[in-house]
């Protein structure tokens, strides 16, 4: 037993330093400089000063950090419903026995495998496009005037529904996945009791997903709080407000921009670990909404 | 149960937070994994010339660096031209003076990882990046260069205004000019000519008198994309304000009841007298294109915008470049953009003086030469030709005493700045009545 135990030591060690090393360590380092005074990101502990709070006090004191805040917000619940919703509708109809159901699982799928860059290349330059785009020319079909779907109103929608494209096929899958494990016995029962396919969806499908649903929230929670690429994407050359999201807040702040010469390693910690308290406490509450009913089946 | 909630917990969080700690740096080295290679692996090496360094064989007959390897960190990635003419040149160094040059290419990011690395002291001994940044950020890590390019004579044959910005931010000369950049209002001169306008505006009468040709013409006088709105508004803002007045309103407020009001009142005229091509501000560079497809005629940019429009277009435009209309009153008539992206020395290099006379090779002569033709850029020796398509760019950066920089006094407030950008593209939709109703938004901001 005693040898078991050094064994297991022994073999947990590479993966346990892994941990601190490259987990533990840079959390550690990053809530502390939060309420230190720090330029550089690597700046060594001398070059730190004590600012308390007051990074904080920046960070929410600043318009910019509210609108990126804002503007995450939104992508989070307003793309996260119309994402999971989208995602829960194809998976039901994909498994509900339609034809063609490995092509349009494919189809769906494929603008995960796609380079966000590209997928948002494509979105910008040819879909949203004011003089050629394939949205101003079905307007132009239809009789319409050209809409400036790239205009400072509309900027922030147009990020937010490419978005939504690239990610729902990804939680299509999971619900997918969750479907099917559930057994067919319990809808063949359902349907000789005489329920429709509203009531079995109601009934069994959702109730028995619970565990997917609340894992797809915080998936796509984590997927909204790091929103990035698609905020570069859609503001080349310098970061924009209708698009701003937190970690392009973050980064600027730490990094500085294109002129900007100006850099702030603690107030960028200071958003790093609000951003991560807002993932924590998303996670609680859903794991309040969605408490496991441990059932099996 | 319980315990268990608490580890996920702790790792969900974990993950996040070094997610948010990592972001940045990661790309850049992994791509420098990829792409370092040694310049000794180039097809072939060039006769250096043009270049300062000695090619003089020390005592014993060896080479003067023998032994000596340099590191560069490139801000260019290794498909790109500019990193075709360092490999060149490399060649051409390694065989004039003995000496190895290992290159990685680190791209555009590089700026996410220079600082972390000249804290740590990573062993590399030339960089590329901003001047601004290497003057503003990385001083500290950089060698003085002043008495070595005293040593060439480095005045006679670089940029003033550039060499004079350097020293004004640090005290001392830290970077060389490796591709100068100068801002102003590019056109196409074919539409010029057939629009029948015979000379290049200097004053905003004279500007506006040339927009009305060219719409009469059938061209779309000024692109303008979103991205480059607080560009070109900034140069409207200089003319009337000057830098210094810029930084201290958009540092503290109140650009009511002052020349602002009339800079953007004066954007607005342009856009009610119909002088932005057709969709402007569109989605960069769909608007800078048109230029390239004949659809418009003039756009306020850096010298970069020139090769992208033929580059995305497909086409020779017959590029000119004059300087931004003179205002009514104005208190910074002349100012131009002017910017570089240039190299340094690592204050704690080995060998600085052998990384000195390799970036002179590159930086002058035939290898600079090389460049400004392969990467149309501007030559960085001034007694280089500039490429057809950014004729007149060396002397009009000859003679900016004043060189502005990027929206510099805007930036100067690095939390409103992506609200003033975007305030700017509004601007250039028309969003705003007059220039007193702007002025009170960007008030509003404080």
């Amino acid at each position: 037993m005693k040898k078991n135990k050094a064994m297991i030591f022994w073999f947990s060690l590479p993966s346990l330093l892994c941990l601190l090393i490259m987990f533990v360590y840079p959390v550690c380092r990053t809530v502390l400089m939060s309420f230190f005074k720090v330029e550089s990101v690597t700046a060594g502990l001398s070059d730190w000063g004590f600012n308390g709070i007051g990074n904080y006090t920046k960070i929410f004191g600043s318009q910019t950090f509210r609108t990126a805040m804002g503007n995450m917000l939104l992508i989070w619940l307003v793309g996260g419903v119309i994402t999971l919703l989208l995602a829960m509708l194809m998976a039901v109809v994909i498994t509900s026995g339609i034809r063609g159901k490995k092509f349009f699982r494919a189809a769906i799928y494929m603008p995960n495998i796609i380079s966000a860059v590209a997928l948002a290349t494509m979105w910008i330059q040819y879909i949203f496009n004011y003089d050629y785009g394939l949205l101003n020319e079905m307007a132009k079909l239809f009789g319409g005037d050209k809409i400036k779907w790239l205009g400072s109103d509309m900027k922030f929608w147009s990020m937010v529904a490419a978005f939504i494209f690239g990610s729902v096929g990804y939680y299509m899958l999971i619900y997918i996945s969750g479907i099917e494990g559930i057994p067919l016995d319990f809808f063949e029962a359902a349907t000789l009791d005489g329920a429709g396919k509203v009531k079995q969806f109601t009934k069994i499908t959702l109730p028995l997903l619970k565990g997917v649903i609340k894992t797809s929230i915080t998936f796509w929670s984590i997927n909204a709080t790091t929103f990035f690429l698609w905020t570069k994407m859609f503001s080349p050359i310098d970061t924009e407000e209708s698009t701003i999201v937190p970690v392009v807040y973050l980064y600027d702040t730490v990094f500085g921009g294109k002129g900007v010469v100006t850099r702030d390693a603690g107030a960028g910690a200071a958003v790093g670990v609000v951003l991560t308290l807002i993932i924590i406490i998303v996670y609680e509450i859903t794991e309040k909404l969605f408490k496991s009913d441990d059932l099996e089946y | 149960m319980k315990k268990k909630k608490i580890f996920s917990l702790m790792m969900a969080s974990a993950l996040c937070l070094s997610a948010l700690t990592g972001c940045g740096s990661a790309p850049a080295d992994s791509a420098s994994a990829d792409n370092t290679q040694s310049s000794a692996q180039s097809s072939e090496s060039q006769p250096a010339a043009s270049s300062q360094a000695s090619s003089e064989a020390q005592g014993g007959g060896g080479k003067q660096y023998e032994g000596v390897e340099l590191t560069m960190w490139s801000m260019w990635t290794s498909s790109e031209p500019q990193a075709q003419v360092i490999q060149e040149a490399a060649a051409a160094f390694e065989e004039q003076t003995g000496a190895k040059i290992k290159i990685e290419w680190k791209g555009r990011d590089i700026n996410n990882v220079l600082s972390a690395s000249l804290e740590a002291g990573d062993k590399f001994d030339i960089f590329e990046d901003d001047y601004q940044r290497i003057a503003n950020v990385y001083a500290e890590y950089t060698y003085d260069l002043t008495d070595m390019a005293k040593a060439v004579d480095y005045d006679s044959f670089s940029y003033p205004c550039l060499n004079n910005q350097v020293i004004a931010w640090t005290g001392n000369l830290n970077s060389i000019v490796e591709q100068p950049q100068v801002g102003g209002v590019f056109y196409d001169k074919d539409a010029f000519e057939k629009a029948g306008v015979a000379a290049e505006p200097k004053t905003w009468d004279e500007f506006l008198e040339v927009c009305q040709k060219l719409k009469d013409s059938g061209v779309g006088p000024i692109a303008q994309d979103g991205a480059y709105c607080d560009f070109a508004f900034y140069h409207q803002l200089v003319r009337h304000l000057g830098e210094d007045k810029i930084t201290e309103l958009a540092l503290n407020g109140g650009w009511s009841g002052t020349e602002a009001e009339t800079a953007a009142q004066e954007i607005i005229d342009l856009i009610n007298a119909g002088y932005f091509v057709d969709g402007a501000p569109d989605e960069f560079p769909s608007s800078e294109n048109k230029i390239g497809f004949g659809m418009a005629a003039m756009i306020v940019c850096a010298n970069y915008v020139t090769a992208e429009v033929n580059g995305n277009t497909g086409t020779e435009v017959n590029w000119g470049l004059f300087n931004y209309p003179a205002v009514e009153n104005g208190v910074e008539n002349t100012a131009a953009y002017a910017g570089a992206n240039s190299l340094a020395i690592t204050s704690y290099s080995e060998n600085a003086q052998a990384a000195f006379d390799f970036i002179m090779m590159l930086t002058t002569g035939e290898f600079d030469q090389k460049m400004a033709d392969t990467a149309k850029q501007i030559p960085a020796d001034t007694r280089n030709t500039a490429p057809a398509i950014l004729t007149g760019t060396v002397e009009t950066l000859l003679s900016a005493e004043v060189p502005m920089t990027w929206c510099g006094g805007l930036h100067a407030n690095s939390d409103l700045k992506t609200s003033f950008k975007s305030m700017c593209v509004e601007l250039f939709e028309g969003k705003y009545a007059s220039g007193a109703e702007f002025c009170e938004a960007l008030d509003a901001l404080y």
